[in-house]
């Protein structure tokens, strides 16, 4: 977020604000308020950004509120939006923004989407459905009310035929109006031949309906004279408050994730070849393209400046929250936000290919993926149903011949109670809470099953480079042969090294840019191969110098002979170049230990989980690693095989094991182990398999994702333990007639209510400390 | 007890009525922000 920096500037108008003054620009974020042709108004909304207490958005009222040409203000903290009324003729967009400016706030214009109105109306729909169904089912219980403390024969049959007349009127807005969800969905499930939860519900409120319009209107018919209107909109009222409830928590749930998917607006404003601007939907956007991108809104594609320098806020994809500068060409990412002020960027990515959008992607997909519990739920749920159905059919018949309308009673009561919602519900709703709170912290999960299978694991293997240590990686000294320079040496490695993204090469790639070493000489390189774990290799063509096989990696990929080498200087990792008639250079690497991994380790040793460390470098710089860290067992200079073997031992002892690596050079290691964490720091996210990638490459974060999946776990239990445990009594008690209807409802709602507040804890990140959460102590 | 044949209809006129102002002040989007304006009522004071 921007951090308050205008209150010791001068109050100047943002020059790019002036473009929002045209009446194409401002009506995007406005729209026509009042009916007056003479007067014009307009209403706005503004994104408040840096409101940080509820005095703020009074200030930020009167501030406007005096200036001439503003109708009223109206800012709300909670929405951190300004609503402004003002007249055209009178003032202009660009004076409001620069009066807030003035304040000591920034606004930005805030464009209102389609999604949003639509969600507006959605919500208002379901709101009004259900509040038509609470009021009617107040009016008709005071209609129901006499025959609750009156004997037969108190009231005089007239006025209870006008009682019941009274209720059947009010109850049909509750049948025709709220109550159409269910039937449509029930509808819907006949035609396709499916089977799902709203079938008994609509079959019971039809029931119940009927039954009740025959005793009013033929009371002396074989349907009997009692009437249940006041259980009728009584359950349909606490139906629908647990969807109300339901669709709240869901969309509380799964916001983080929404408000990351769904940020890019939908079109962009592109130059055209005379200057001018024309907005176009981003899926007609092209690279190469120069777009403009205004203040608040998430860039379209990933690009770089050509235009302007501003702030932007990358926090939803790399879980850095401070705003980041960024100057004329430095590049900006599609998904963020531009906080600073009008920029115009050359598109050099596009669509899917972009980091976000490979991030959207993976959300989506891992949303969409159903966890073998859930299948599980899924397949009981149907028989359920049917079982449900046969029941209710079978109550009906068997009180057929003491009365018609107790046994039909009988059955809606069956139909109503069960709640094969609360099984069903129980596994996704608990993982995409779950989920949502592990986006919040950045981090992706690529399928939901993993959080079932993470809090299993006893036995964690960490990966070295670019995972325990920090992917930055400083070129120290380099050793050559006798007749090559250092300069020369760097730039035939970054060469080789700029095909590979391990974070040896990209150190060397980087080093020899930054000493413009590189300068001069050109290599033509050929077949270019990486041997995971070890080094690269590339034939050299049109150098006379150096032509042949170059090697760039460790000393047994180099098949350099150490007598030659300089002697290898142990605070240091050593890179070895290498062509057929020998050894060239030796680099010497130091990579830094992250700061919080002991930290993470000392956590993880306490949760009783045993810590393993296995790297493919030398003996002792793993050694100095795993010491520093606390990790007792650890294995240096290990190909990939040796990493396969090892975890394939473990596996034979029974363990289960994560695997956290960089996600890029041991991809095999990661798809063969349990389960996997990848670090997501500046690798391309499609190339990282892994179940779980860290985006900000934070280890600390890992015990504490193992912890918030063991409560994960423990929450589906929970769930499906209460869901059986409700249904195994309730059914019973209704089947045999103990359980009136607007008992069954209330059961019903209160049931699913139950499953899906136990699952909202988990949209909270704990991060308690935690001593024990091996398996056994769950 | 036959004003009941008036009153019992009336109050169903008026069930109505009240729902149409509740469907009136839904749709005018009266229960949307429902925390800020009671604390709104705290901060006019300082004028």
């Amino acid at each position: 977020m921007l951090t308050n920096t205008f209150t010791t500037e001068p109050a100047i108008p943002n020059p790019s604000w002036t473009i929002l003054d045209t009446q194409d620009q401002w009506q995007r974020f406005s729209q026509p308020f009042g009916d007056d042709p003479a007067h014009p108004l307009v209403q706005s909304s503004l994104l408040l950004d840096d409101l940080r207490c509820a005095a703020c958005s009074g200030i930020v009222e009167r501030g406007l509120t005096v200036l001439p040409g503003i109708i009223s203000a109206r800012v709300s903290m909670s929405k951190k939006r300004a609503v402004v009324v003002w007249s055209p003729d009178l003032i202009l967009p660009s004076n409001i923004l620069s009066a807030i400016q003035k304040l000591g706030y920034s606004a930005s214009p805030a464009s209102h989407n389609e999604n949003q109105l639509n969600s507006t109306a959605k919500s208002r729909a379901a709101f009004w459905r259900w509040l038509v169904a609470g009021f009617c089912m107040m009016q008709v219980m005071m209609y129901a009310s006499p025959s609750y403390f009156t004997k037969a024969g108190d009231i005089s049959t007239d006025i209870s035929h006008l009682l019941n007349w009274a209720a059947w009127l009010l109850s049909l807005p509750v049948m025709m109006f709220s109550s159409h969800s269910f039937f449509s969905n029930a509808w819907h499930d006949l035609k396709f031949r499916q089977i799902s939860m709203d079938l008994p519900v609509a079959l019971g409120i039809g029931i119940t309906f009927i039954v009740s319009s025959a005793a009013t209107f033929d009371p002396s018919g074989w349907w009997g004279h009692v009437v249940y209107f006041d259980s009728l909109t009584m359950f349909v009222f606490f139906l629908l408050s647990a969807r109300l409830i339901e669709v709240k928590l869901h969309s509380k749930t799964l916001g983080a994730m929404e408000a990351l998917v769904s940020r890019i607006p939908e079109n962009t404003e592109r130059q055209n070849l005379d200057g001018s601007y024309t907005r176009v939907l981003n899926s007609q956007l092209n690279i190469g393209d120069i777009v403009r991108v205004n203040i608040g809104e998430a860039f379209p594609a990933d690009g770089k400046l050509i235009l302007g320098q501003t702030k932007v806020d990358e926090s939803l994809l790399t879980g850095e929250s401070t705003a980041i500068h960024k100057n004329l060409h430095d590049s900006v990412v599609a998904g963020s936000y531009n906080l600073g002020q009008t920029v115009n960027i050359m598109l050099e990515t596009i669509g899917e290919s972009t980091q976000y959008g490979q991030i959207v992607n993976l959300i989506n997909q891992a949303a969409i993926e159903k966890p073998r519990l859930s299948q599980l739920a899924d397949r009981v749920a149907r028989p359920f149903l049917f079982f449900i159905i046969l029941s209710a059919i079978t109550a009906a018949a068997l009180l057929w011949n003491v009365d018609h309308g107790r046994a039909l009673m009988t059955a809606a009561a069956v139909l109503i109670v069960t709640c094969p919602c609360a099984l069903s519900l129980a596994t996704p709703a608990a993982m995409l809470a779950s989920a949502s709170a592990f986006v919040k912290r950045g981090i992706l999960i690529r399928r939901l099953q993993a959080i079932e299978s993470i809090a299993n694991i006893d036995t964690v293997i960490f990966d070295k480079t670019g995972t325990l240590t920090d992917n930055h990686i400083e070129l120290k000294s380099i050793d050559v042969q006798h007749g090559l320079t250092e300069a020369d040496a760097l730039a035939l490695a970054a060469t080789i090294a700029q095909y590979s993204m391990h974070p040896v090469s990209r150190a060397l790639a980087n080093a020899a840019s930054q000493r413009e070493s590189s300068k001069g000489i050109t290599f033509e390189l050929t077949d270019i191969q990486e041997q995971v774990g070890a080094g690269m290799s590339a034939l050299i063509k049109g150098h006379a110098l150096y032509s042949g096989k170059l090697r760039l990696g460790s000393a047994k990929f180099c098949e350099s002979s150490l007598s030659k080498m300089s002697t290898a200087d142990e605070r240091y990792q050593q890179v070895y170049l290498a062509n057929d008639n020998g050894w060239l250079a030796t680099f010497h690497l130091q990579e830094a230990v992250k700061s919080n991994a002991a930290g993470a380790i000392n956590q993880l040793k306490q949760a009783k989980l045993e810590v393993e460390l296995l790297s493919g470098d030398q003996l002792h710089t793993v050694e100095n690693t795993a010491n520093s860290i606390g990790i007792k067992q650890f294995q240096a200079a290990c190909s990939p095989n040796d990493k396969l073997l090892r975890l394939q031992l473990l596996k034979q002892q029974g363990r289960k094991v994560l695997m956290v690596g960089d996600g890029l050079n041991d991809g095999p290691i990661l798809a063969s182990a349990h389960v996997s964490i990848a670090m997501g720091k500046g690798v391309p996210l499609t190339l990282a398999h892994a179940d779980y990638i860290l985006l900000n490459g934070d280890i600390s974060q890992i015990p504490q994702l193992i912890r918030h999946a063991q409560k994960t776990m423990r929450i589906i239990k929970q769930n499906i333990g209460w869901a059986i445990v409700y249904n195994t009594v309730c059914i019973p008690l209704a089947f045999f007639g103990l359980l009136s209807a607007w008992q069954a409802g209330l059961g019903m709602a209160v049931s699913s209510l139950i499953v899906v507040t136990n699952a909202l804890r988990l949209t909270q990140f704990s991060t308690v400390q935690f001593t024990d959460l091996s398996p056994e102590a769950k | 007890m036959d004003i009941l044949f008036i009153l019992i209809p009336l109050s169903v006129v008026m069930a109505l009525v009240v729902l149409g102002g509740l469907w009136w002040a839904v749709y005018r989007g009266q229960f949307e922000d429902i925390e800020e304006e009671g604390r709104r009522i705290f901060e006019e004071d300082q004028d």
